[in-house]
C-alpha cells in the first residue's frame, strides 16, 4: 500500500513542473500526469486534455532560441484523504522566443495563479489529475528587434 | 455512505449557480467547506473562502445588483468515492453599484472553474477548493445611474 502524501512531496513534484517548463530539466511533462488529468492552460477558453497539454508545450520549451524562467511562491497545500492532494499557489512566468520575423518576443505574466490536483497511481506515482492555470491580469508582452 | 456520482456533483454546481443568480445567500455559502481555498476570477492570490464570501455577500447579494450565468457542459472527475472535481466553461454577467453609487456591468464570455467537491463527515458534498478565472482580459463597464437617466 502507498505512502501518505506529504506536503513536501506535493511542493517536489511542483518544482518538478516548472524546472522542466523553464527548460532546466531532460524530465518529460508528459509524464507528469495521468492519461486521464483535464487541464486549463492560462489562455484556453475550454479545457483539454492534460497529456495534449503536455506535448504541445514540450514542444514550446525545446524550441531553439526560447529560454523561459519561472518563480514561484509559497504553495498552499490541501491533503484531501490519503491519495489525493491540492496544490495552490501564484507564480511568474517569463518566455523569450525568436520569431519568424527574426524578432524576439518577450512574455511576461506578472499574476500567474495555478491550481494542481495529484493523485497517486495504481504505481504508487503521484500524477497530475487536474490542472488550471490563469492569470489575475494579461501578461506583458514585448516584441524587439535582435 | 453512497460513492459519488457524476450527476451528482452536476446537479450540485446547477444548485451553486443558481443559489448565485436567485441571491440565495446562505444556501450559496452551505455548499463551501469552513476550510475552503479559493481563487476568485478577479484576484491576485489565493484566499480562504469565507473572505470571499464576505465580500461577494457585500458586492453580490445585495439589491442593486444582478448575476446571470450560462454554463457549457461540466466534465467531472471522480477522484474516490468521496471526492470529485468539476471543471467547465461559463459565460457570467454581473450589474452591481459601487459604494460611490456608480453602476457598473461586467460581461464574461469566457469563465472557466475548477470546483473539487468533497463529502464530509454530515454526507454532504462541499467545495473544499474552487478556482474561477477568465481566457480573456475583462473591464467593467459604467452604466447611468437612477439620477442620469
Amino acid at each position: 500500500m502507498a505512502a501518505h502524501i506529504s506536503p513536501d512531496e506535493i511542493r517536489a513534484e511542483v518544482e518538478k513542473f516548472w524546472s522542466i517548463l523553464s527548460g532546466k530539466s531532460k524530465e518529460r511533462l508528459e509524464n507528469l500526469y495521468s492519461p486521464a488529468a483535464i487541464v486549463f492552460t492560462g489562455k484556453a477558453r475550454r479545457s483539454e486534455r492534460g497529456p495534449l497539454t503536455a506535448i504541445r508545450r514540450m514542444r514550446q520549451v525545446a524550441g531553439p532560441d526560447s529560454t523561459s524562467n519561472a518563480e514561484i511562491d509559497p504553495i498552499e497545500i490541501q491533503i484531501a484523504g490519503t491519495d489525493v492532494a491540492i496544490a495552490s499557489y501564484t507564480y511568474r512566468f517569463h518566455s523569450n522566443k525568436k520569431e519568424k520575423d527574426g524578432s524576439r518576443l518577450v512574455r511576461k505574466t506578472l499574476f500567474g495563479r495555478s491550481t494542481q490536483i495529484f493523485q497517486r497511481d495504481d504505481r504508487g506515482a503521484l500524477k497530475i489529475v487536474h490542472e488550471h492555470l490563469s492569470s489575475a491580469a494579461p501578461p506583458a508582452l514585448e516584441k524587439t528587434k535582435d | 455512505m453512497a460513492p459519488t456520482s457524476a450527476d451528482e456533483v452536476r446537479a450540485l454546481v446547477q444548485k451553486f449557480w443558481g443559489n448565485f443568480i436567485r441571491k440565495s445567500q446562505r444556501q450559496f455559502e452551505e455548499l463551501y467547506s469552513p476550510s475552503a481555498t479559493v481563487f476568485a476570477a478577479d484576484a491576485r492570490r489565493g484566499e480562504p473562502a469565507r473572505l470571499m464570501l464576505v465580500r461577494r455577500g457585500r458586492e453580490l447579494f445585495g439589491p442593486g445588483s444582478a448575476v446571470g450565468a450560462k454554463l457549457d457542459s461540466i466534465d467531472v472527475q471522480i477522484l474516490r468515492e468521496d471526492l470529485a472535481v468539476a471543471s467547465y466553461a461559463f459565460h457570467f454577467t454581473v450589474t452591481r453599484s459601487l459604494p460611490n453609487g456608480k453602476r457598473v456591468s461586467v460581461d464574461v464570455p469566457f469563465g472557466r472553474a475548477t470546483q473539487v467537491w468533497q463529502r464530509d463527515a454530515s454526507g454532504a458534498l462541499k467545495i473544499i477548493h474552487e478556482h474561477m478565472s477568465s481566457a480573456e482580459p475583462v473591464s467593467p463597464k459604467d452604466l447611468p445611474t437612477a439620477t442620469q437617466s
